[in-house]
């Protein structure tokens, strides 16, 4: 019966020549670091879900951010779990693209033809570290205004420009309403839309060049 | 695949992973709908005699209306909601208090006085001043609140 349905589907949609591409695509004989990038997509679909979740409660103004925060980690049920989700899933994600990365260098993957993976990549982690910064201003709370102002001081550092930088990141010259509304902006909005694009091309470069193998001590000789 | 008996070790791998991905989104999907369904599972706010004024006010046969503000609590927001009531009483003794929301869709009805009814603007509904519908689509006569009077003062039942 099932396979009825899914072939009457697959003759008009042709959705199986993609699910073989995805899934069940050859790959070498490799070992589990070759999961963290899996796995790194996994934590980045527990961030859209709980982070979708969030948004039906959390209002990004500093008369009601906190308030709306609390309210959800107290008053709704589960609120705080997918709060936490979202709060610890955070720092997972930064932790596993890291390690992820760590093994494309070790195990020299970023080489012919694989660069422009590699490159996709470098901007998928610029992404990870603005969901990050951008996310920590959002709970409005001292821990949050405080960092922030820090971060976004530190970015005003650079020479020159670093003026001007500054204040496009806080929308004026102190951390502000403006600011709180332009941080929720691109944290749920840009970000979100580059990692999606970002996502598509990093994947599609795998399944279309496939996974590099383990490389042997011989071939270096 | 097989022969239909036996689990191969590639078919067993499959069924594990669709096992766990199907665990992982029940684990997902049923704090999501907790979640998302808490505050309209919540109960209403207990209800409490509030004080609409004197009861000396209520003119004779007249529905007379009382506005009087409420504190509410809407999420992490404190708001004040006006309350309107309308109070009948024939002999000054026996009161009874109206909402004034119309039964039909929800809008605000108001006494008229020159046509000795209440109506609604949204679909030209018209009650009676006990509230009994006299004309358009409301199902039901207006609700009534709980009404009582303490030293001249009238008091209704209500959240
Ligand atoms: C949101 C962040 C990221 C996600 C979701 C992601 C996902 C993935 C996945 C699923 C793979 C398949 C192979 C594997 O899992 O190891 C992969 C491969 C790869 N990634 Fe990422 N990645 C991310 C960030 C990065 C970063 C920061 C870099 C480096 C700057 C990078 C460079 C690469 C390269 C070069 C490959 C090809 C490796 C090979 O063919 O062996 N990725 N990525
Ligand atoms: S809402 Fe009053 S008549 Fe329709």
């Amino acid at each position: 019966m099932i396979a009825k349905i899914a072939n009457w589907f697959d003759e008009r949609v042709g959705w199986k020549v993609i699910w073989e591409a995805i899934f069940l695509r050859k790959i070498p004989k490799v070992n589990w670091f070759y999961t963290l990038g899996s796995a790194t997509l996994f934590t980045a679909v527990n961030q859209a879900v709980t982070g979708i979740l969030l948004t039906i409660y959390y209002v990004p103004t500093p008369d009601h951010a906190y308030d709306s925060v609390q309210y959800i980690t107290t008053q709704i049920p589960m609120g705080w779990l997918i709060r936490g989700l979202h709060h610890w899933g955070a720092s997972a994600m930064v932790v596993l693209t890291v390690l992820h990365m760590l093994r494309v260098i070790l195990l020299g993957a970023y080489k012919y033809p694989r660069e422009v993976t590699w490159f996709t990549g470098v901007f998928l982690l610029l992404v990870v570290i603005g969901f990050g910064f951008t996310g920590y201003l959002l709970p409005w709370d001292q821990k949050a205004y405080w960092g922030s102002t820090v971060g976004t001081q530190i970015a005003g550092a650079a020479p020159v420009i670093g003026d001007w930088i500054l204040r496009v990141m806080r929308g004026g010259p102190d951390l502000s309403a403006v600011t709180l509304a332009r941080f929720f902006g691109v944290h749920i909005w840009v970000l979100p839309a580059s990692l999606i694009l970002l996502v598509a091309i990093h994947m599609y470069l795998i399944i279309k060049i496939g996974i590099s193998a383990v490389p042997k001590k011989e071939e270096l000789a | 695949m097989n022969d239909g008996k036996q689990l191969d070790r590639r078919s067993f791998l499959g069924l594990i992973t669709w096992f766990i991905g199907g665990s992982i989104g029940a684990g997902y999907s049923i704090p999501a709908i907790a979640y998302i369904v808490g505050p309209a599972a919540r109960k209403e706010e207990d209800q409490a005699w509030l004080r609409l004024g004197a009861a000396s006010k209520v003119e004779l046969g007249t529905p007379t209306l009382f506005k009087i503000k409420v504190e509410r609590q809407t999420g992490w927001i404190t708001n004040e909601k006006e309350l309107s009531v309308y109070v009948l009483t024939e002999n000054g003794r026996d009161f009874v208090a109206m909402s004034n929301i119309c039964t039909h869709l929800g809008c605000r009805v108001r006494w008229i006085a020159s046509q000795d009814q209440f109506f609604c603007p949204c679909h030209n509904a018209a009650f009676s001043k006990n509230g009994e519908v006299i004309d358009g689509p409301p199902p039901r006569p207006l609700n009534q609140y709980q009404v009582k009077e303490e030293d001249g003062q009238l008091f209704v039942l209500g959240g």
